[in-house]
């Protein structure tokens, strides 16, 4: 590690540490320790380098002077150029804008409560400028999330794009969160019994069962949005350069890059339906390689989609209704 | 014989020397000033370099300026630059952006950084509700937008140089929104397609209008990001997936009432670029289909008759 690595963190908790304990003097060290996220020894180790701070000429007098009652109470005295944080970086400042404005998006936030203000002197203060967070509001969002808030089992409609189908279950909804771009509910599935990941957005309707659940039996973290499992298929892609794009936007086990800068990649494939809309989106850049029994996915996706096309042209014109719907009532899961 | 100061107590001193100085220090002066320092000189030049880079790594704003007849650099730091100013927050508002800062994943330590400067840390844990990764570059640009500086960098394999207006975040991607002085036009750019280091000019460079709305200007809709000229395109989509097309197309599509039925719905949209769209459809496979323009319908049979031949 390098030197920096190793005293930043320790340099910049006591820059901050110092100016706080010098304005709440006999603050007790077990509270001081909780808020700079650190143990009571840490915040010893920390007090007894501040004791050795000081400026020319280095008499008692110009050092940091730390008193400390037999209670724990602790006060910083002569820390007169300590006695303020350090201004905060620019990434500092946008993380704090962006994550106030993010949470501030959430649909149910008060537009004008603590955190609204909280941003307004802190962009003020700082001449910092505004950020425009949108995380959207899908229809089901606030129904989700109260389910969510009082662990209400509920019966959801929904499209699941994987599978191509739309299905009913009852689900005990344990979080909803944004990630990648889209709302996310993370549920135990009754009809799967299972962990499973809804997309709020595909959520058509929400019926309350009357019943409630207990929760904190799923494990979800933000951003869990997929994991790829040990029983889901291993395809192998063959990719044209224009399509390397695919290796780094999803969840790729294998990349081999080929001299002439196509690449043979591994995906873990759990719905066929998302592997379809992949190559059909692809078309000429893409080739499944394996398994075998994947080898005419995108080619019978194709037919089924030019049957329709088909289906239109022969009965009255491009503009008329079809009134059919090819193959959707054979497919589904048994 | 007390033990050698550590690097972190060194440091410590040099800072409080720099901030408690009336007048800009030769380095000399600093090393003889400061324990901790080794007596031969490439050694404390070098240990010096070190701790003035993990200072100015960490936003301590220190200066240099020539001292004396000019022939020697003086460092220090001024205070009013170092300190933070007062925010006046009250209780409830610092309460508030520690919960932001846990609520909200950004991939970084900084809102922790900063919540340590302003007074601590969340007392306890809450649930993260979003994840908005934030891309390295866009600290960067963040800074660029505050000082009204033009910045340069590679988006999609081309060099612009662009007045930065405005940060907007949705459907997850962060942009830099801005006057794009090439094309001579308003450009919005995701920041996690930005290629290398953001070169940043100076400071007030360009004043942005004053209503300048960003996100008016952040289009994520792929098929609307293009510079084909707008095209009328009519979709028919079964029932069940009616719904969700509109959702993704946004407000300005329409339901044809006259074409549709119980079964399919006709969706009516503007659109600039027609291969994104033939992915947005081919997205809902055998759910929709376009009907016109005929262009547009034939472009995509004959894409599906590509892939369907392919096997």
């Amino acid at each position: 590690m390098s030197p920096r690595a190793l005293a930043g963190p320790e340099i910049q908790r006591i820059l901050a540490l110092v100016p706080w304990i010098v304005a709440h003097p006999d603050s007790p060290k077990r509270e001081i320790a909780l808020r700079f996220g650190i143990t009571v020894d840490q915040l010893d180790d920390d007090l007894s380098l501040v004791l050795m701070i000081g400026v020319p000429p280095y008499s008692p007098g110009d050092y940091l002077d730390v008193e400390e009652d037999e209670d724990g109470h602790v006060s910083i005295r002569l820390a007169d150029y300590f006695q303020r944080p350090l201004r905060l970086t620019p990434a500092e400042g946008l993380a704090l804008l962006a994550a106030g404005r993010a949470l501030l998006a959430v649909p149910g936030s008060d537009p004008s409560g603590p955190l609204a203000t909280a941003l307004t002197k802190l962009e003020h203060a700082l001449e910092l400028p505004g950020l425009v967070v949108d995380v959207g509001e899908p229809g089901q969002l606030a129904t989700m999330r109260a389910a969510v808030a009082g662990h209400a089992r509920v019966e959801i409609e929904y499209w699941s794009a994987g599978r191509d189908e739309l299905t009913t279950r009852r689900i005990d909804p344990e979080v909803v969160f944004f990630a990648t771009g889209e709302w996310y509910v993370g549920a135990y599935c009754h009809r799967a019994h299972d962990e499973r990941m809804f997309r709020v957005d595909r959520i058509r309707s929400v019926q309350p069962t009357g019943e409630t659940f207990e929760p904190g039996a799923t494990g979800f973290e933000t951003g869990d949005v997929y994991t790829p499992r040990d029983d889901d298929t291993r395809v192998t892609l063959e990719l044209a350069p224009a399509a390397a794009w695919v290796a780094e936007a999803y969840p790729t086990e294998a990349v081999t890059e080929r001299a002439d800068g196509s690449l043979e990649i591994v995906l873990a494939v759990s719905e066929r339906a998302w592997l379809e809309r992949l190559l059909l989106r692809l078309g000429p850049d893409a080739r499944t390689v394996a398994p075998p029994e994947f080898e005419a996915l995108a080619a019978d996706a194709a037919h089924r989609i030019l049957r329709r096309y088909r289906d239109t042209e022969g009965s009255e014109g491009s503009d008329r209704p079809s009134g059919r719907r090819p193959d959707t009532e054979a497919r589904g899961r048994a | 014989m007390p033990d050698a100061p550590s690097r972190v107590e060194r440091v410590l001193n040099l800072l409080a020397l720099l901030l408690d100085t009336r007048r800009a220090l030769t380095r000399e002066e600093i090393v003889h000033d400061v324990a901790g320092y080794p007596p031969q000189i490439t050694a404390y030049r070098r240990a010096f370099e070190r701790d003035k880079e993990t200072l100015r790594g960490m936003g301590v704003p220190l200066t240099t300026e020539s001292i004396g007849d000019g022939a020697e650099l003086g460092y220090r730091v001024r205070p009013e630059d170092y300190y933070l100013p007062d925010l006046g927050l009250d209780a409830e508002e610092a309460a508030a952006l520690r919960v932001a800062v846990s609520a909200v994943s950004l991939g970084s330590h900084a809102g922790e950084g900063a919540l340590l400067k302003l007074g601590g840390l969340a007392d306890e844990a809450v649930a993260p509700i979003a994840s908005l990764p934030i891309a390295p570059a866009l600290a960067t640009l963040f800074e660029a937008f505050r000082a009204r500086a033009v910045v340069r960098f590679t988006h999609r394999d081309r060099l612009r140089t662009v007045e930065p207006w405005g940060l907007s975040s949705k459907r997850g991607h962060w942009y830099v929104v801005g006057f794009d002085r090439d094309r001579d036009a308003v450009r919005a750019f995701r920041a996690d397609r930005i290629e290398g280091e953001v070169e940043i000019g100076a400071p007030d460079a360009f004043a942005a209008p004053a209503d300048f709305r960003p996100d008016d200007h952040v289009e994520s809709r792929a098929w609307l990001l293009g510079d084909e000229p707008a095209v009328a395109v009519r979709v028919r989509v079964d029932a069940d997936h009616c719904d969700g097309m509109l959702a993704e197309l946004g407000s300005d599509a329409t339901i044809d009432e006259a074409a549709s039925d119980a079964e399919t719905s006709v969706i009516e949209v503007s659109i600039t670029n027609q291969a994104a769209f033939r992915t947005f459809v081919l997205g809902f496979l055998e759910h929709a289909e376009v009907l016109e323009p005929p262009a547009l319908r034939a472009d995509i049979v004959a894409w599906l008759e590509r892939a369907a031949g392919a096997a």
